[in-house]
């Protein structure tokens, strides 16, 4: 069935941590302690007793193995969402981990927070090597949810794309990025699961230079044709103008105008498409791409919020795209140009993306341990982790629909 | 991982939720035999002591009972007008739930709201809270969270259920395309196969044996055997015989499996006289020995999260305290430059604790 034609697997302890077995085989043979009964000075019923109780549940033990699995190190970043700890496995201390500790929210009070809930159930069935891995959640006493998952020391793409400075990088470079990218977005997709926020800074940069998509904050499995989406996702910069026209059905497509839209900020360094409103965005898309019409994308006047200005610009052309981004030669251009048509119907699928020439032109795309990298250090880690998914840091106005419809839908 | 086969093994519901009989028979009875330790224990601990102990329902009292109260909560889920895929969550994360935690201990009326709840946000699908409440007469929000955290524990944090549904309209368009049959008789085994799954498949433990498309196999042969052999013709043609058998075997355990809760017993089992003969007794049995700590788990839920609180503030007036001490007589501390930082940063940044302005 569905073969990726680039895909590779790494072996190691932690990956095989995530083995198809199911673990509850050995819970049988767990023991537990009894001396956990308060003595006989209680009345029915106590629930400090329930609470101070050692002795466990199947299930409390099965967290508690989960949890004993895992040391926790230092603190590698703190915020309001969560923090990041440093932690390796117990068993083979070289193996390191994030621990992402999620933090009990006192603005939501509807319970877990949907997104960690996303979070949390898209990481579990999503393993790919270009996907960040979720070893494990366990839940701490203090009914924190702890998020075991895949140590990347070397930050992220935007860190790397934005310090012109000391990182100087090429078309095989960028090539290399884009392959393990558009894998993971094809794996995504595969797995009828839409990102809803990719950009460089959700792209994380493993130690052996392998780029892993993280914050699946605001991800969520294909729809029902019948199920209304929200349109109110993706960060600004990267959102497509189905998105901006307030269309609720929507597909993989949304995804791969931002993966196009990261292919451009990689060659100019800077963001291609940075709207400071919502109006504005869909101005400048206009202005990059061209005017979405009735001609260009049948159907566009009907979506709820379609608006552009009366000067209609017409369709760019190749030559405007091969002024901007000839570095990436007449197939890299080409592929630019597929991820952002305007019509979704008419754009590029990640699964076509593979199987795109530009891959196999040269310069063939650098070895990943080639990559440059830069030194980003445990800083960053925490601070790409512990962010609310779903969120960037706010002064630089490119903020994402962080509320999706609470309520809105019932 | 490249076949659909392999993806499925990846997933959390096959990793941590499939079983053989034997091994889910060998949890369930840990589950139960823990329980009914914990609660003696606590029984007799209490004040007055209750002596002697109670009968204790046994592994297939609480399968029986088990079943009672998914019927109930599929009732409530339909109540709220949820997708049958919902619905369907919702009672697949109550039958979960309680292989590694027994009715004894967690009390199942309160978790069934929990359940419908958390699969509404598991699914998309935005209930508030509040409203979702006010459906059901002498339920709070504050019940229908007071589980929420131990159900998540419970359900080892897999929050994704595989279903057969999308199997089944994929069946159907296959024989449509295969052109064989007239379309009366496509159309009464797509609807019977899909009243099928809509519950046989949440009363019995179908989805912890089997993958959603032998699942969705086995209903449509209840439904119309001759489709499935048509089909499994189709799919396993130039392979050999013996191992379009293989699934057939397959197909017909799971099958029979499904027959012992076809959709009919929903009236004339469930909903009438008779499950309510056995139902009862059942029933007070259990309330004779449940747990006596988690009886009310607003309470648990609320003496639990104040402990949190309180071992934090705790820790953070020690990190307040040693800085102070630390900024006084520098070196000697024994606390690191980091430490020092991040607690001052913390101080700076203090609106954390209380989250972000309105």
């Amino acid at each position: 069935m569905a073969v990726s034609p680039l895909i590779l697997h790494p072996a190691g302890a932690l990956q095989n941590a995530r083995s198809v077995s199911s673990p509850l085989k050995n819970a049988a043979s767990a023991q537990t302690s009894s001396n956990g009964t308060p003595l006989a000075t209680q009345v029915v019923p106590n629930v400090a007793a329930a609470v101070q109780s050692t002795s466990l549940d199947l299930a409390e033990q099965l967290n508690e193995d989960e949890k004993r699995k895992y040391v926790k190190g230092k603190k590698l970043g703190e915020g309001t969402y969560a923090n990041v700890y440093l932690g390796f496995l117990r068993s083979d201390p070289s193996q390191l981990v994030a621990i992402k500790k999620i933090k009990i929210q006192k603005e939501y009070t509807e319970g877990m927070a949907p997104d960690a809930v996303r979070e949390i159930k898209h990481l579990q069935e999503l393993s790919h090597p270009n996907i960040i891995t979720l070893h494990s959640v366990f839940s701490s006493k203090d009914q924190n949810l702890n998020l075991v998952l895949e140590y990347l020391p070397l930050g992220d793409l935007e860190m790397l794309i934005h310090d012109t400075e000391h990182i100087r990088y090429g078309a095989a470079d960028i090539k290399a990025w884009m392959g393990m990218l558009t894998r993971a977005i094809w794996f995504c997709h595969q797995n009828f699961v839409l990102h809803r926020d990719i950009k460089p800074n959700n792209l994380l940069i493993a130690a052996d230079g392998e780029v892993k998509l993280a914050d699946f904050g605001l991800a969520r499995s294909f729809s029902d044709p019948y199920r209304l989406m929200t349109s109110n996702v993706i960060t600004r910069w990267y959102r497509p103008p189905e998105l901006l026209f307030g269309a609720q059905h929507y597909s993989g497509a949304v995804d791969v105008w931002s993966v196009g839209l990261v292919l451009a900020e990689l060659v100019i360094r800077t963001p291609y498409i940075a709207g400071n409103s919502e109006i504005h965005q869909i101005q400048l898309i206009c202005q990059a791409v061209g005017t979405p019409t009735e001609e260009n994308w049948p159907g566009v006047t009907k979506l709820p919020d379609y608006t552009v200005d009366k000067e209609v610009v017409p369709l760019r052309g190749r030559d405007h795209y091969m002024a901007l981004f000839g570095t990436l030669g007449a197939e890299g251009v080409d592929l630019l140009m597929k991820t952002l048509s305007l019509d979704p119907k008419k754009r590029i699928i990640a699964r076509d993306m593979l199987k795109h020439d530009w891959w196999h032109k040269d310069p063939r795309p650098t070895r990943k341990q080639d990559l440059p990298k830069k030194s980003g250090g445990q800083a960053k880690v925490g601070d790409d982790l512990k962010r609310r998914p779903g969120v960037v840091d706010e002064e630089k106005g490119n903020k994402v629909a962080r509320k999706l419809d609470f309520g809105a839908t019932k | 991982m490249a076949t659909e086969d392999a993806r499925y093994r990846q997933s959390s519901q096959y990793r941590l939720w499939s079983f053989s009989p034997s091994h889910l028979q060998s949890l369930r009875e840990k589950t139960s035999s823990l329980a009914v330790s914990h609660i003696s224990n606590r029984l007799r601990a209490s004040s007055p002591p209750v002596d002697p102990l109670p009968d204790f329902l046994t592994p297939a009292d609480e399968a029986m009972l088990l079943n009672f109260y998914i019927v109930d909560l599929l009732r409530a889920a339909q109540f709220c007008d949820l997708p049958s895929e919902i619905q369907a969550t919702a009672a697949i994360f109550f039958r979960r739930f309680y292989v590694t935690n027994s009715l004894m201990t967690y009390p199942p009326r309160a978790l069934t709201m929990t359940c419908i709840f958390f699969a509404c946000k598991a699914e998309g699908l935005y209930y508030r809270l509040q409203k979702f409440a006010d459906k059901f007469p002498g339920i709070t929000g504050e019940e229908v969270l007071a589980a929420e955290y131990v159900l998540c524990q419970g359900l080892r944090f897999a929050f994704d259920v595989r279903h057969p549904y999308r199997a089944l309209e994929g069946a159907i368009m296959e024989l449509r395309r295969l052109g064989d049959f007239d379309e009366t008789r496509l159309a009464r085994a797509h609807q019977r196969t899909r009243d099928i799954l809509k519950f046989s498949p949440l009363l019995t433990d179908a989805y912890f044996h089997y993958t959603p498309s032998q699942i969705m196999f086995g209903a449509l042969s209840m439904a119309d055997e001759g489709l499935l052999q048509r089909l499994l013709r189709d799919a396993f043609s130039g392979q050999s015989e013996s191992s379009k058998n293989q699934v057939l075997e397959m197909v017909q355990s799971c099958r029979a499996m499904l027959e012992k809760e076809p959709p009919e017993r929903r009236t004339t089992y469930w909903d009438a006289s008779a499950s309510k003969e056995t139902m009862k007794p059942l029933n007070k049995k259990l309330k004779k020995c449940r747990d006596p700590d988690r009886v009310d788990l607003v309470a648990l839920q609320k003496a639990r999260r104040e402990q949190a609180l309180q071992k934090t503030k705790a820790k953070v007036a020690t990190k307040e305290d040693s800085d102070v001490f630390g900024a006084s007589n520098g070196v000697n501390n024994g606390m690191s430059k980091e430490d020092e930082r991040e607690a001052k940063r913390r101080r700076v940044a203090g609106g954390d604790m209380f989250g972000p302005p309105l």
